[in-house]
């Protein structure tokens, strides 16, 4: 009966790593081929003739599609990077307060923010764009990282909040108790113990922020500020999809997120179980 | 808040979804035009100033050759900030700023798709203020596509119409007319070369719920001498004796009778003229992009055929059939900033010798990467007369005798409705409905949206 649990175990296993990898594994396949190879019949499920032309074609060169791909890097980047770290900074803030403070209305306003996570992304988006157009923030960092910031904050608020409920509330009295306010108790003693949970509230943050295509599109109008996401659909003819052109500049978009997440994935599995045990 | 993703790759979402999306948009400006004040008619309140200004061209092509943008600048004084951006990502773009009634670009798409919606939601400059659209009309078939309520809401930049491509080798092999003219020859003919193993499957016909396959079952509904709907809008296809009807149920007994790739059930029309028709694959495209011979199937680096597809006129019910425009048009949205400014650049941008250059007739440093074909005849003339159009001398009557895809003017809930037709009949193909369900999916969809509820 054992055995037969483990046998299912592992097709299942097998089947979910089918699953996930497969797909990656063809992207990796027809960047690696011309267009010829990559739509030729019967499909070859090795690189045949493999080349690494369409990556130079990305990535060297003075051409417009290198350029944009450059540049798009370079924003998206610092629109993660900078919603990254404001997003941690107010989520810090405010979980610390929920976990720890005591205020009228405290449940309600926590579960209120936390409720915003249930809202389809989509309902947001017309209310942000004129918000961002009326204060002329269309097409700039500030305004797509405001979006970015307003839309992860509350998740990053509960797994921080969860993490800060699950550290001993000794040390923090004994903090009070020696004459420390709220800040210095927060700073000194317990941002070095939820390091770990700051860690992870970043990495989700910033690879939630790398995956975004909508928000940034509509909230974009140039190579100013389009990231990479936008900047690769664009590669895309109406009739004629360069198809090994788009799987290579796919495989360089996931590079960074696949790193960070195979880098930290103890951190992140932690960061988003954090408080479900005690 | 935003929603969460997991995958980086949100450019390869499934285009039912990105028009749903788009649906979902537009339904939602429709709602918000018809409520609010910032519905018809209101101008945005740009500056009229036309020179020493830059405006923001938002389309979805490679931008034209800088030198020919630096000649317009000097000689107009405005300066260009060409926006490229996939077609799909640009409606979306269009559809959120007409419905927040915000800025973004000084000129951009309108696709002929997107016509009624534009004009009714008034969120565009009526051309004919600006530019001379009634003598522009007899070099220019395709403007008739971009009317709404009597005034133009954008002008096309380049001649897509909807053609019938065939490997004239296959149909030469087995002994068939390779100019079918009537759709029983036509068919005739497939199933003959099917039947001298030819090919297995000549027929190639993208099945995949997207817009590709919409457009395909108009230009078989239009060959079998009827039209999808009325000038009013109203369906025209319910019943089996009904040219709409006949198209569908043809279309998905080329599948089941095995003249199509059963694979073809995921297949969208660009894949299926890459990888099929471009191929080798299958033997004849019935509804398929003009260009396509000379962009794709004529390219050695992307095509084992060529030299063996070529164009000819689309069979009818008793000989060829018109075929039915699908092109591309700019038109200036009415938070333009810099509206006269705008229309100056596509009055230069939509004109007859800057389409010549554009599509190579004066030389590769002046074309336009990826340009189709000039919306203007008399450039599509020099084109054929230079040799530079391949398979020029089939398009051009083609072109010249081309009609919109729908009387009235595309309606302003056209992607609800194009959503019905690839979802449904998507789902006969599939088996999982008939076509005569199918057919009353769409018909009552139609209904219910042209009766506005």
């Amino acid at each position: 009966m054992k055995r037969r649990t483990s046998g299912l175990r592992g097709v299942g296993v097998a089947m979910i790593l089918l699953w996930s990898l497969v797909p990656i594994y063809w992207a990796i396949k027809t960047s690696l081929q011309t267009e010829a190879d990559a739509r030729a019949k019967p499909a070859h499920y090795l690189p045949t003739n493999a080349t690494w032309q369409n990556y130079a074609t990305l990535l060297s060169g003075d051409g417009d599609v290198p350029a944009q791909i450059r540049r798009s890097t370079l924003n998206i980047v610092i629109e993660c990077g900078a919603a990254t770290v404001v997003t941690v900074l107010l989520a810090t803030l405010a979980a610390y307060a929920f976990a720890r403070m005591q205020f009228r209305g405290k449940t309600v306003l926590f579960y209120a923010v936390i409720a915003t996570m249930a809202f389809p992304a989509y309902t947001t988006l017309i209310p942000l764009y004129r918000i961002m157009s009326t204060f002329g923030l269309v097409n700039t960092y500030t305004g797509i990282v405001l979006v970015y910031v307003s839309g992860f904050l509350p998740l990053a608020t509960w797994i921080l909040h969860n993490y800060f409920a699950s550290l001993p509330s000794g040390i923090e009295e004994a903090g009070l108790v020696d004459g420390a306010h709220r800040l210095q108790v927060l700073w000194h003693l317990l941002l070095p113990l939820a390091r770990p949970g700051i860690i992870s509230t970043a990495l989700i943050t910033f690879l939630f922020a790398w995956g975004q295509f909508l928000f940034p599109l509509v909230l974009s109008s140039d190579l100013s500020t389009q990231p990479l996401t936008v900047v690769i659909a664009s590669l895309q003819g109406r009739h004629v999809v360069p198809s090994t052109l788009l799987n290579a500049a796919g495989v360089l978009a996931i590079i960074v997120p696949a790193v960070l997440a195979l880098a930290f994935n103890r951190y992140i599995v932690n960061g988003l179980l954090a408080g479900s045990t005690k | 808040m935003l929603r969460i993703r997991r995958r980086t790759g949100t450019r390869i979402t499934p285009p039912r979804r990105r028009t749903a999306l788009i649906a979902g948009l537009t339904g939602l400006a429709l709602v918000l035009a018809g409520c609010g004040d910032g519905g018809n008619g209101q101008a945005g309140g740009g500056s009229t100033q036309t020179s020493g200004v830059t405006i923001t061209v938002a389309l979805a092509s490679d931008p034209p050759p800088k030198a020919a943008l630096e000649a317009f600048t000097k000689q107009t004084g405005i300066t260009v900030n060409w926006v490229n951006l996939d077609w799909d990502s640009l409606q979306n773009k269009i559809s959120a700023a007409a419905t927040a009634n915000t800025y973004f670009a000084d000129a951009t798409n309108v696709d002929w798709s997107r016509v009624g919606q534009l004009g009714k939601l008034g969120w565009y400059f009526p051309m004919e203020d600006y530019v001379d659209t009634a003598a522009m009309e007899a070099d220019v078939p395709q403007l008739a596509s971009f009317k709404s309520d009597g005034h133009v809401v954008g002008i096309p930049y380049d001649a897509s119409i909807m053609v019938t491509t065939v490997n004239t080798e296959m149909f030469q092999k087995a002994g068939v007319n390779p100019a079918p003219k009537t759709m029983d020859e036509y068919t005739n003919a497939l199933r003959t070369i099917k039947s001298k193993g030819v090919v297995q499957y000549p027929l190639n016909i993208p099945f995949a719920a997207a817009e590709g396959l919409s457009t395909y079952w108009y230009e078989a509904t239009n060959a079998f001498g009827g039209s999808v709907l009325d000038k009013d809008g109203k369906p025209q296809f319910a019943t089996p004796d009904t040219a709409g009807y006949k198209a569908a149920q043809w279309m998905v007994d080329a599948l089941k009778s095995g003249l199509v790739p059963p694979g073809n059930i995921n297949v969208t029309d660009s894949q299926g003229q890459q990888t099929l028709m471009a191929k080798g694959v299958v033997a004849s495209t019935f509804s398929d992009y003009s260009g396509t011979v000379g962009t794709l199937y004529g390219i050695k680096a992307s095509s084992s055929v060529v030299g063996k597809v070529k164009y000819i006129k689309t069979p009818g019910v008793s000989g060829p059939a018109a075929n039915l425009s699908n092109p591309d048009g700019i038109g200036i949205p009415k938070k333009a900033k810099y509206p006269n400014a705008a229309a100056k650049f596509i009055e230069w941008f939509t004109a007859t010798e800057q389409q010549a250059d554009f599509s190579g007739v004066n030389g590769p440093d002046k074309t336009m990467p990826g340009y189709p074909l000039p919306s203007h005849l008399s450039a599509v003339k020099q084109m054929t007369a230079k040799g530079n159009l391949i398979g020029g001398a089939d398009l051009e009557p083609m072109l010249e005798g081309s009609k919109p895809v729908f009387e009235g003017g595309a309606p302003a809930w056209y992607p609800k409705f194009s959503n019905a037709v690839y979802t449904n009949l998507h789902a006969a193909a599939t088996g999982s409905m008939s076509v005569e369900q199918a057919m009353k999916a769409i018909s009552d969809t139609a209904t219910q949206l042209a009766s506005g509820s």
